[in-house]
């Protein structure tokens, strides 16, 4: 922080008007800070890269050598170093096992987390919409969102089956809340002098709505859609160890009770790595519809 | 002449929720018996203390509410809720967050027949008139304050009302922002020709760009005098606020004003300090 405040060069260029200067004039020193304002810049995002993976890059190393070092041979079987696990990763991609169970688990969890997202925006307006409809069911929106979804696996293998339906069915509840849930408080937390303003043009109750309202929602709807993300994958690995013959949480129990103990830590790798993708891809798409927010953090 | 505008005996009551110590609701008297006729392209400051039911006067202008009795007569008919014959400023701009400038000024512009060209090319003519000429793509939260005004003024000015309602605009800009922006108003207002109706709690302000103050009485506010202005041209460039006529205006309008701030208080309202705020008891 302090190097940005210290450091001229590296200060955005943002005022309002362009400064009226003689470019030509200034071109040779222009180009010389410019480019000693892109090395450090690129230094300083470098040493700043450097930094935010040391955690990350440590932790790697004492998978790495932790194992061979620190506890005995037999538990190591249980904890194999870094590089036995990623050679297991190798052949796992090799033999196009890990795709396979790649792709149920997406598809599963793409349909599940589709159903949710049409399904919480659509039904949050609604409810929004119709004041008494809100009073009345969010009572018993509050007890289902506390609840959590997997208390209810059971529940639904037990009327659905363990096939797909029930797999997507679960996610698409997992990740239905969030989005309903935010949809509504997006909806409630419009600034009332904007619609004051659009009434004031003569506008319908639906196109205040449709102009203000909605737009206004927009970014916290955002948010309850990258929310319902990480919600859809979550459970979707738990309900794939529970019964499942594809799929990545599959993956993980079928290999740990049939003993490939570094097999099963691949899985859990793509699992972690899916979930991360999955979440960056969210966090961007929120930023991008809430560029307006002066207080965006896209979190 | 008919007037534009024309209150007949308009009184606005409002049910209050009924407060601790109250057993039920009050009914709380906010603007009672105004009369008042505002000519077509007259320029009307309405002046009075904070409380005494300016903004409650001006959403009933603007259509936003009904009055509990009189009339509100626009063009000799009575007003059937809000519309672009009439456009409203608001004290805290109220600009749409996610739009940028320009797609401020369509918004209402959206409410006609134009296409999408006709309506870009009327909101950057209307933002030039701001001198907002190359600010189009800007967020509201890329402005300054006295330039969200400045859009927010363009986007009423847009679709071309034959009123402007304007809730003390320039109450939250410094005073050097404040004074520009009384000046270009009152280019825009000859420009245009719109009648415009202007509230404000500052004296200066209603002298200034007034050709008649309306000066309110506190709660229920009434009408308690109006005051022709008659000042020499504002286009001069001279210092008018120092004029001895303007001087003298501004006097009168201070007494009548603290009438009323001194009767508020008598009658155990909260203290209103000269300029309008209210402090502490
Ligand atoms: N919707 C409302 N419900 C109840 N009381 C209101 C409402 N709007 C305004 N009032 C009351 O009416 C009085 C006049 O308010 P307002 O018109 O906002 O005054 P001003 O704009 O002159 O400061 C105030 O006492 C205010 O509390
Ligand atoms: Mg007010």
């Amino acid at each position: 922080m302090s190097s940005i405040l210290t450091d001229p060069t590296t200060r955005p260029p943002r005022s309002a008007e362009p400064a009226p200067g003689r470019p030509e004039a200034a071109a040779p020193e222009a180009v010389a800070a410019q480019r000693r304002s892109l090395v450090h810049r690129v230094e300083r995002s470098a040493r700043a890269g450097v930094w935010r993976s040391a955690a990350v890059v440590l932790f790697l190393l004492l998978w790495e050598i932790g194992p061979q070092t620190l506890i005995t041979p037999d538990t190591r079987v249980f904890l194999p170093p870094l590089h036995v696990t990623l050679g297991a990763w190798v052949d796992l991609v090799r033999d196009g096992t890990l795709q396979t169970h790649l792709q149920a688990s997406l598809t599963r969890s793409v349909l599940g987390f589709g159903i949710a997202v049409v399904g919480g925006i659509t039904v949050g307006l609604v409810v929004s919409w119709y004041a008494t409809v809100q009073s009345f069911l969010t009572p018993l929106l509050e007890l289902f969102r506390n609840t959590a979804a997997l208390a209810l696996l059971p529940v639904f293998t037990l009327l659905l089956g363990i096939g797909e339906v029930s797999k997507v069915s679960i996610v698409a509840y997992a990740a239905f809340f969030p989005v309903l849930l935010n949809t509504i408080a997006g909806v409630r937390t419009v600034d009332p002098m904007l619609i004051r303003a659009a009434r004031s043009l003569g506008l319908s109750q639906l196109r205040v709505f449709q102009k203000v309202v909605l737009p206004s929602a927009v970014p916290t709807i955002f948010t309850g859609v990258r929310m319902a993300g990480t919600a859809s994958i979550l459970v979707l690995i738990a309900a794939e160890m529970v019964g499942a013959k594809a799929g990545l949480g599959y993956l993980i129990v079928n290999s740990q009770s049939s003993f490939q103990i570094p097999q099963m830590y691949a899985g859990i790798l793509t699992v972690s790595l899916l979930g991360l993708a999955v979440n960056l891809g969210l966090v961007r798409l929120e930023r991008h519809f809430s560029r307006w927010r002066p207080d965006a953090t896209g979190r | 002449m008919t007037a534009k505008i024309s209150l007949r005996g308009v009184g606005k009551q409002f049910v209050v929720r009924p407060s601790r110590d109250q057993t039920h609701a009050a009914v709380l008297d906010a603007l009672r018996d105004i009369d008042l006729d505002i000519a077509a392209g007259e320029l009307l400051t309405l002046l009075g203390p904070s409380g005494s039911g300016k903004t409650t006067l001006l959403d009933l202008l603007g259509g936003l509410s009904t009055p509990s009795s009189g009339q509100v007569l626009l063009d000799g008919s009575p007003t059937t809720g809000p519309g672009l014959d009439r456009g409203i400023v608001f004290q805290q701009y109220a600009l749409f967050p996610w739009r940028t400038a320009l797609a401020n000024v369509t918004f209402g512009l959206e409410q006609q027949n134009l296409s999408r060209a006709a309506r870009d090319l009327r909101a950057r003519e209307y933002l030039e008139l701001v001198g907002l000429a190359g600010f189009e793509d800007r967020y509201p939260h890329e402005l300054s304050g006295g330039m969200k005004q400045r859009v927010a003024i363009a986007r009423s000015l847009a679709y071309e009302p034959d009123v402007l309602l304007m809730d003390e605009p320039f109450a939250a800009l410094d005073a050097q922002t404040r004074e520009q922006l009384q000046d270009e108003l009152l280019r825009i207002w000859r420009t245009t020709g719109a009648t415009v109706v202007f509230i404000t709690h500052s004296i200066e302000e209603a002298v200034y760009l007034g050709q008649r103050v309306a000066v309110l009485t506190s709660r229920p506010g009434r009408i308690k005098e109006v005051v022709d202005i008659d000042l020499p041209g504002r286009e001069g460039g001279t210092d008018l606020r120092s004029d001895p006529a303007f001087v003298a205006y501004r006097h009168r309008l201070w007494q009548l004003l603290h009438e009323e701030i001194a009767r508020a208080r008598d009658a155990g309202h909260r203290r209103i300090q000269p300029d309008g705020t209210e402090g502490a008891a």
